[in-house]
C-alpha cells in the first residue's frame, strides 16, 4: 500500500497517521431512489485493480477528510485533494 | 474557581524528587502556561490568521485549516481567553485548553535524532523551518509539533496521554542521556 501521503495541509506524512474511510467515487442516491439503488450504494463495492478514489481522514494531523487517488497495483499516489475542495469541484 | 488541574501538572509524579542538573539534551516540561484553541468561523480563516500573526506576545501553532493553538507564557488562562476574544471579535471561537494540554520542550544537539524515533516527519530545517508547526503522530500519540529553533522543538500533548508520551520520549532519548525537569 502507498506508505506516504502528501496532505494538502500538513505535507508528506506516513500512512499510519490516516484512517481509510472507503470509496470516494460513490454518489449518494436521491432519498426517493429505489431500494436497489440504495442497496448498491450502501453495500456493493468493486475491488479494482488499478486507479481508485478513496476517502482518507488525516486523524493524527489536521483531521480533514481527503480524497486520495491511488493505484492498488503499482502503489502510486496520483493526487490528494481536500474533501471539501473535491466536493466543490465535482458539484456535490 | 479552583484551578486544580492547572496547578497540578500531569507529570508531578514522574518528576518528583530533587531535579538533576539538565544535560546537553534536555526535556523541559512547561509549567503554568496558558494554551487556547482558536477555531475560525467559516469564511473568516484568512482574517483570523492575519489577526493572530499580528500579535507578538504569544506563540501561534498551526493545527488544521482554520484551527490554531495559542501558547502564552505571560497570560493566565482567563487573561488569554479574554485577549483572544477581543482580538478576534466574533470571527473565531476560543476554547481554553490550559488544563487539557501539557507542553514538552526538547532541546540539544540530538533532538532531531530523538524525535525521528517516534515522528514520521522530515525534521530537516529545509522541510520544517523554525517557527513552523503541525499536528503529527509521535509513536501512537497525536501531538502538535513546533520547531522553535535549530535544535529545539515543542510538543503539545493531551494531558491524559502526557505520562505515556513522557515515558516514550525518555526511552527515545536514553542513548543520548536525555534529562528531564520542569521548566524554570
Ligand atoms: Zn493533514
Amino acid at each position: 500500500m502507498a506508505s506516504l501521503i502528501t496532505c494538502p495541509h500538513c505535507g508528506v506524512r506516513p500512512k499510519e497517521e490516516f484512517a481509510i474511510r472507503g470509496d470516494a467515487s460513490l454518489v449518494r442516491p436521491a432519498p426517493t431512489a429505489s431500494d436497489e439503488a440504495w442497496h448498491d450504494y450502501v453495500y456493493v463495492r468493486t475491488n479494482p485493480r488499478g486507479r481508485t478514489l478513496e476517502h482518507w481522514q488525516h486523524v493524527a494531523g489536521c483531521r480533514r477528510f481527503l480524497v486520495v487517488e491511488r493505484d492498488t497495483f503499482t502503489h502510486d499516489v496520483h493526487s490528494v485533494t481536500d474533501g471539501a475542495a473535491f466536493a466543490r469541484e465535482n458539484g456535490r | 474557581m479552583i484551578r486544580d488541574y492547572y496547578n497540578r501538572n500531569a507529570l508531578d509524579e514522574k518528576l518528583r524528587g530533587a531535579p538533576r542538573p539538565p544535560g546537553v539534551n534536555h526535556l523541559a516540561i512547561g509549567h503554568r502556561q496558558a494554551v487556547a484553541m482558536v477555531l475560525a468561523v467559516a469564511g473568516e480563516e484568512d482574517s483570523v490568521e492575519s489577526l493572530l500573526s499580528s500579535a507578538t506576545d504569544f506563540a501561534v501553532r498551526f493545527s488544521a485549516p482554520g484551527e490554531w493553538l495559542v501558547v502564552s507564557e505571560n497570560d493566565t488562562p482567563e487573561g488569554l481567553q479574554r485577549r483572544l476574544n477581543a482580538l478576534c471579535s466574533g470571527r473565531a471561537h476560543i476554547v481554553d485548553q490550559s488544563e487539557a494540554r501539557v507542553l514538552f520542550r526538547l532541546s540539544g544537539p540530538a533532538t532531531r535524532r530523538i524525535l525521528a524515533k517516534g515522528i514520521g516527519l522530515d525534521l530537516h530545517p529545509t522541510a520544517l523551518a523554525t517557527g513552523a508547526s503541525a499536528n503529527a503522530l509521535c509513536g501512537h500519540i497525536s501531538v502538535n509539533l513546533a520547531r522553535t529553533g535549530e535544535d529545539t522543538f515543542e510538543l503539545i500533548a493531551p494531558r491524559s496521554l502526557a505520562q505515556s508520551l513522557f515515558d516514550d520520549l525518555m526511552t527515545m532519548g536514553r542513548e543520548y542521556d536525555l534529562t528531564a525537569a520542569f521548566a524554570a
